[in-house]
């Protein structure tokens, strides 16, 4: 397993940026035409009352009406009258690109580190509830106001961030002390979080006020501000310091991995594992703590989907963290190129339900989509096979010695 | 269950000791556990057991199938599909469309698998990567046809197989419920087991598929297309986890519901776990899913019971077990050639 990870990093290091970036980008294109085949055809099975007739058979669904709806929807329809950037389909976009950011950096960092963190969810499912219910009971004995938001908020994210990294711990140290593949242990702490938290919900915490699954409230000083005057107000449930509190984080990801020991010898260990064990490094301690990191960060994904969009924990968890596993392997798992991939994924969100309204397409076609698009990144033999059958392109593999260059410094650089 | 007792007990103390209270477990469960969480086991298991029969002959190959959940999942959404338009409770042919159902969900297991290893073979995608491609597309495509068809993430109900009673036999106790008067799928799984076991242990197919994932060197120079073994490794896999998905939905649920993690619900990563759990031997995988089964019976019982424990709980006892298990078995030690690509030097 091991033997297999490393091989596969050093590949991925040792392609450069633009090669990757073209197999992303080309992988995007390649989603979209079979989503659109899928689309089309799937439109002959639909009853409608108007559609394409063909050869005696009613085509529903239009692709093209479909894309348009999902690009454009997600940006509240830019290209019709009347736009503002500030509408509400713009605010989903972004909301759902602030937390897939989360979660995108939450599977990139184990990637990194030579891990398959699929257990993002479950570590943000455990981290919100921590959340909600920290800062519902904290509520209690802090002032309310300015005061109340500036003590509540950086509780609920820590305490959120807390748990989670101690449910993504525990796959790392059954990883580490008895080599328990993390795929399926993680898979299937993810069923035990949603168990655990609903038990937890109806024993303890749930809202007495409500029918519905869910935890009382945080006030409403608790949840993340929105700057006032300059946009995404009332009732939009996104907030450009979240958005801003994201970005940072990404960067500052970005950072610990290229610049900091921690994050070199936690790229050594996914590249190298026997060389950073050689160098010194602890590569049970290791894999302890970057699993510690990567359930922290979804931890952090879930506390600002309760203070974020619904000021509560809800039992119906989105599945984040599963589109952050899609997001991580679109940027590649280097941490700046997942904020672009969690805004691609974040348009997907939003624009699904701009499909839902417009058209009669199920909106679960973004899920597909994003299927795809892990599959066609997966085969970036798939694009040079192309390539070189249309662009002539002279298929080069670089010598075993090259890949020297893997775990120095420069080689991380070069993903940025 | 009664082919447990012809399992050959390997020389470690570790798998001596996990048949041994394997059996323990199992005198127990007979004894104490009524009849009705008995068949529920069996029929329970039969998902879990296809599946972790057809992921030993692709991990034995060299490709990890970690995809094979959702081969579960178009299987059974499949099955439950093509019944339903066909008309449930009539037959064509003379055959009921219950059987076509489950024919349609093996031919689309079989094509998923066969992308699959398309992408793993010809374009050496990272396996674990593709496989969760695999995964997520069936759990965006069931619930997207199904919102076609149905309206709904969910599928209509068409009913599931009728039991095949044996005269006399039926009589007699313990096996008499269990196996003569049982849905087919049950039997299915029964024979795939003995099936799988023969072809991997008995037949050159099988020796070449475990060549090909510990040694595919020598079996090269031996003559033998590395590929070809693999494709076929493959698409065996699909073969067997569709007859489990498809027997599943058509023998046991009657339906299909196609949100959230669908009715499959991670078991086919539990049966990743049974066969690490049981050393890749499909006869101990059988024995495995019985474990995992009738974990999964009991807790629905215990959940009908309404002890003091809520449901929700419950229900992670074999999510649970499977982490306990992986703990224990950690050590199983992969074909050497798992997970790589393998590239011919003819090339």
């Amino acid at each position: 397993m091991r033997d297999r990870v490393e091989r596969l990093l050093e590949r991925l290091v040792r392609a450069s940026a633009v090669e990757r970036i073209a197999v992303s980008v080309a992988a995007l294109f390649a989603s979209i035409l079979v989503g659109a085949v899928l689309v089309f055809v799937s439109g002959g099975f639909a009853s409608c009352r108007t559609g394409l007739e063909l050869a005696g058979w009613t085509f529903c669904y239009n692709p093209v009406q479909v894309y348009y709806e999902l690009f454009l929807g997600a940006m509240g329809h830019p290209l019709q009258g009347g736009w503002s950037p500030m509408n509400y389909s713009l605010a989903t976009t972004l909301q759902q690109t602030t937390l897939l950011i989360f979660t995108g950096l939450s599977v990139a960092v184990a990637f990194r580190a030579g891990l398959f963190n699929i257990g993002t969810q479950g570590q943000l499912v455990v981290g919100g509830l921590a959340t909600a219910v920290s800062v519902v009971y904290a509520a209690a004995i802090v002032p309310g106001g300015l005061v109340g938001t500036i003590v509540l908020i950086p509780i609920g994210v820590l305490v959120g961030a807390i748990f989670g990294g101690l449910f993504g711990a525990i796959p790392g140290a059954l990883k580490a002390y008895a080599d328990a593949n993390e795929v399926i242990t993680t898979i299937m702490l993810n069923f035990v979080a949603v168990g655990v938290t609903s038990t937890l919900l109806s024993w303890q915490f749930q809202d007495p006020n409500s029918s519905n699954p869910q935890t009382q409230p945080v006030p409403e000083y608790a949840e993340i501000p929105t700057i006032p005057y300059v946009g995404f107000g009332g009732r939009m449930d996104f907030s450009l310091l979240a958005f801003a509190f994201a970005v940072a984080l990404m960067v500052g990801v970005a950072w610990l991995l290229a610049r900091t020991s921690f994050g070199y010898e936690l790229r050594t260990s996914g590249v190298q594992p026997e060389a950073a064990a050689y160098g010194g490094v602890d590569d049970k301690r290791m894999v302890v703590s970057s699993m510690t990191l990567s359930g922290a960060l979804g931890g952090i994904g879930g506390a600002f989907w309760v203070l974020m969009v619904h000021g509560r924990w809800l039992e119906n968890v989105p599945e984040l963290g599963f589109d952050g596993i899609a997001v991580s392997i679109l940027a590649g798992n280097n941490p700046l190129g997942v904020g672009a991939a969690a805004f691609l994924f974040g348009i997907l969100q939003s624009g699904s339900r701009s499909i839902g309204t417009a058209t009669d397409v199920p909106p679960e076609l973004v899920g597909v989509l994003s299927g795809l698009i892990i599959l066609f990144v997966a085969m970036p033999e798939f694009f040079r096979m192309i390539g070189s059958r249309y662009v002539g392109v002279e298929r080069e593999r670089p010598a075993r010695a090259d890949g020297g260059e893997a775990g120095s410094d420069d080689g991380g650089d070069a993903d940025a | 269950m009664p082919m447990r007792d012809r399992l050959p007990i390997p020389e470690s103390g570790y798998m001596q000791a996990v048949v041994g209270g394997g059996l323990v477990a199992t005198v127990l469960f007979l004894a104490l556990a009524s009849p009705s969480t008995h068949t529920a086991t069996l029929r329970l298991a039969v998902p879990i057991a296809l599946a972790a029969i057809g992921g030993i002959f692709a991990e034995k190959s060299g490709v990890i199938n970690i995809g094979i959940e959702g081969l579960l999942i178009v299987s059974a959404f499949t099955g439950v599909v093509v019944t339903f338009r066909l008309g449930s409770g009539e037959s064509t042919l003379l055959i009921s469309h219950h059987w076509w159902g489950l024919l349609a969900g093996v031919l689309v297991s079989t094509l998923f698998a066969l992308v699959f290893a398309v992408v793993c073979i010809e374009f050496k995608a990272d396996q674990i990567i593709a496989g969760l491609a695999v995964w997520l597309i069936a759990l965006g495509l069931a619930p997207f046809v199904s919102r076609i068809v149905f309206e709904s993430p969910n599928t209509a109900t068409v009913g599931t197989f009728d039991n095949v009673t044996v005269p006399v036999l039926s009589e007699l106790p313990l096996v008499g419920y269990l196996l003569f008067d049982t849905p087919p799928q049950v039997w299915i799984m029964l024979i795939s087991a003995v099936l799988g076991w023969y072809l991997l242990s008995r037949t050159s197919f099988g020796r070449w598929v475990v060549a090909s994932g510990e040694n595919p060197k020598a079996l090269d120079t031996a003559g033998v297309d590395v590929r070809k073994v693999r494709y076929a490794a493959v698409l065996l896999s699909g073969v067997f986890a569709g007859l489990g998905g498809a027997g599943f939905a058509l023998g046991q649920l009657g339906t299909f519901a196609g949100g959230g993690e669908t009715d499959i619900g991670g078991r086919g990563f539990i049966a990743i776990a049974t066969y690490l759990f049981a050393n890749y031997h499909p006869i101990g995988a059988l024995a495995g899913s019985f474990l995992f089964a009738g974990l999964d019976a009991i807790q629905v019982r215990l959940q009908a019971a309404g002890y003091a424990v809520p449901t929700e709980l419950i229900r992670t006892i074999p999510y649970v077990t499977v982490i306990i298990v992986l703990v224990f078995v950690g050590k199983t030690r992969l074909p050497e050639a798992a997970g790589e690509n393998y590239e011919s030097g003819e090339d």
